[in-house]
């Protein structure tokens, strides 16, 4: 077998790569497999908090901002505790980030709330001083796109599985449902801001961006 | 003696005399003991390099390999069919047997734990504390509480504890009027004391108003009349009877452990919750410095 291999270069290309892929398929799967289950009490993004993250990634904030403590004391202290891979497991795309020009976010609704984000998403400088993150007025003015997030949260779960209307998991159902839903929601939200044109245009039936990124920041836990 | 030998010795020579000549002034021979070792060692190298050096490139120069040529042929290079010297053989085993020790014993797959080195790095740093700070004077305990506050509550607090114009509870002041007028007509049960719920409607109208002015201003002087419905739980001195009900004129160790624990949600907005996230001794350097700081 081996001086038949060791005359054709090809295949024992193909043999050396066979190999090698063999021994780190079995280091790598088994692991992989056990630590990407959901962690318990993990659950799917609700419809207006997955509005709210296509605001995160729309205006970059994954730019400046991770999503992953590391098991460093330091980090725990301002964080919280670390992060577990299987806590990502209904996050499509996963936002850990490359780059914290601000600080990590992973578990910023524990530590942050409503009215905070409110003030300071509207200009930063001011309630941080000094702060060099960007002010976001357009977001109390724009309407937060309740309709994909509806279809991307559908996609979910009939092409991944995701475990939305499941017992105990966040509600899907009919378009309808859905809508109503978020609109909750977001009226909840709304209750704890101070800006009367937002709670106004939510009374309306209108959900901005601005509720929706806070319903999703505050789901960060 | 063949050219080879006499070329490695004067090699030999020409190389210790480079070292003497780069090196050999840094000590003179029996001065210490370890430099004369090093010194031994570097001689030994230099020799030694040079030798099994000559030894296999005469070896390449002029041995002729015996034994049977495999069938195949690479553009007229052959390979014998010895078969595996004895001490490759057992170096092969070996180190077979080694990455079976290795996988299923030792290190890194029952060893090293990245969380197992997180919770040293924790245990070792909470020993640390507790031992720096365990007899920890006033003043240093106002010092830690304002670091702590910089990091933990500055952001919503403001640096200065002001509430940055009423975003957040002013720390520098208690209650203001407004605040105490809201609590009065909506009652307040969140912070878990052990009386309850504060009800709502306890006082009205001018009542109210007086009482809310009284506390807001520092309750100095005697207390309104209305007062009374209010100091059978906050005691007649409004300080909530040793941890009761809430203390309504100072931020005490009580009152913060317990807003710290629980979190608050008030006529202001929203404050999280604390719980576990600074340890008891923190919890009092922060009270510390919040007393430190009042009437500012
Ligand atoms: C240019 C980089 C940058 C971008 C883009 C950015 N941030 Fe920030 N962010 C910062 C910096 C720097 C801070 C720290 C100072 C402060 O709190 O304002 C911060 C702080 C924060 C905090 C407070 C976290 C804490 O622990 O105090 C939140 C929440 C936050 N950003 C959310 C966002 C969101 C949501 C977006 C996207 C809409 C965003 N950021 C975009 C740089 C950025
Ligand atoms: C039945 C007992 C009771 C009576 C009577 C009462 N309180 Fe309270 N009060 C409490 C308790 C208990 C709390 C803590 C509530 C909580 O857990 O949030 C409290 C909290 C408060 C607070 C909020 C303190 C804070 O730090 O948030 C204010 C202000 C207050 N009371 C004012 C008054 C005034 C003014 C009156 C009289 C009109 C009054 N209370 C009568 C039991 C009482
Ligand atoms: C996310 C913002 C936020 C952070 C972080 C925060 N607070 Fe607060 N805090 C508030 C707000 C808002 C209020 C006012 C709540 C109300 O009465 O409406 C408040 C109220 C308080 C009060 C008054 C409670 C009472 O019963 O009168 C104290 C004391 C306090 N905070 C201490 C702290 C300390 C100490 C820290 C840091 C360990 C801290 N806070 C961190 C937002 C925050």
């Amino acid at each position: 077998m081996f001086h038949w291999l060791e005359q054709r270069p090809f295949f024992f290309a193909v043999m050396l790569f066979l190999t090698i892929a063999f021994a780190g398929f079995i280091e790598i799967v088994p692991d992989f497999a056990k630590a990407s289950q959901p962690t318990v009490g993990t659950k799917p993004h609700t419809v207006l908090e997955l509005a709210g993250r296509q605001v995160y990634i729309k205006d970059s904030c994954n730019a400046c901002h991770s999503q992953l403590i590391r098991p460093f004391k330091s980090e725990t202290d301002r964080y919280g505790m670390y992060s577990l891979s299987g806590e990502y497991a209904y996050d499509r795309p996963f936002l850990w980030g490359s780059k914290r020009t601000g600080p990590d976010l992973h578990r910023v609704g524990n530590y942050r709330t409503t009215d905070w984000h409110e003030n300071h998403m509207m200009a930063p400088a001011e309630v941080v001083p000094g702060s060099i993150m960007p002010k976001y007025p357009h977001m109390f003015t724009n309407t937060a796109d309740i309709a994909t997030a509806y279809a991307n949260a559908n996609t979910q779960k009939s092409l991944f599985g995701v475990p939305y209307d499941k017992e105990g998991m966040p509600k899907l159902g009919s378009w309808e449902d859905a809508k109503a839903q978020a609109l909750k929601d977001a009226k909840k939200v709304a209750a704890d801001m101070k800006n009367q044109s937002v709670k106004d245009k939510v009374a309306k039936g209108k959900v901005p961006e601005i509720v929706a990124l806070i319903a999703y920041l505050n789901s960060l836990k | 003696m063949n050219s080879m030998v006499k070329g490695g010795i004067l090699l030999v020579i020409a190389l210790m005399a480079a070292t003497y000549f780069m090196a050999g002034d840094a000590f003179t021979l029996g001065d210490d003991y370890i430099n004369d070792l090093t010194m031994l060692g570097a001689v030994a190298i230099i020799g030694i390099t040079v030798f099994v050096s000559l030894k296999y490139i005469n070896q390449i120069k002029n041995d002729t390999a015996t034994g049977e040529l495999a069938s195949e042929n690479w553009d007229g290079i052959g390979e014998y069919t010895n078969p595996v010297p004895m001490g490759w053989a057992i170096i092969f085993i070996g180190t077979i047997v080694w990455m079976m020790w290795y996988l299923f014993v030792g290190y890194p797959t029952n060893q090293f734990s990245q969380i197992g080195q997180y919770n040293e790095e924790v245990n070792e740093y909470n020993t640390k504390f507790q031992n720096k700070w365990d007899n920890i004077d006033e003043g240093q305990m106002a010092k830690m509480g304002q670091s702590v506050f910089f990091l933990q509550c500055a952001p919503c607090h403001g640096a200065e504890a002001d509430g940055m114009d009423g975003k957040a509870q002013d720390l520098t002041a208690r209650m203001s009027k407004e605040q105490i007028l809201d609590v009065i007509k909506n009652g307040s049960n969140k912070l878990g004391y052990s009386m309850g719920a504060m009800p709502p409607g306890m006082a009205s109208g001018e009542g109210a108003e007086k009482i809310a002015t009284w506390i807001s201003t520092g309750m100095k002087g005697d207390a309104p009349a209305e007062f009374g419905a209010c100091s059978s739980c906050h005691g007649p001195d409004g300080k909530g009877m040793n941890g009761m009900a809430a203390n309504l004129s100072g931020y005490d160790n009580t009152l913060l452990s317990k807003v710290l624990e629980h979190g608050k949600k008030g006529s202001i907005g929203t404050m999280p919750s604390f719980k576990g996230r600074l340890n008891k001794t923190q919890v009092t350097a922060v009270s510390a410095y919040l007393q430190s700081i009042q009437g500012e």
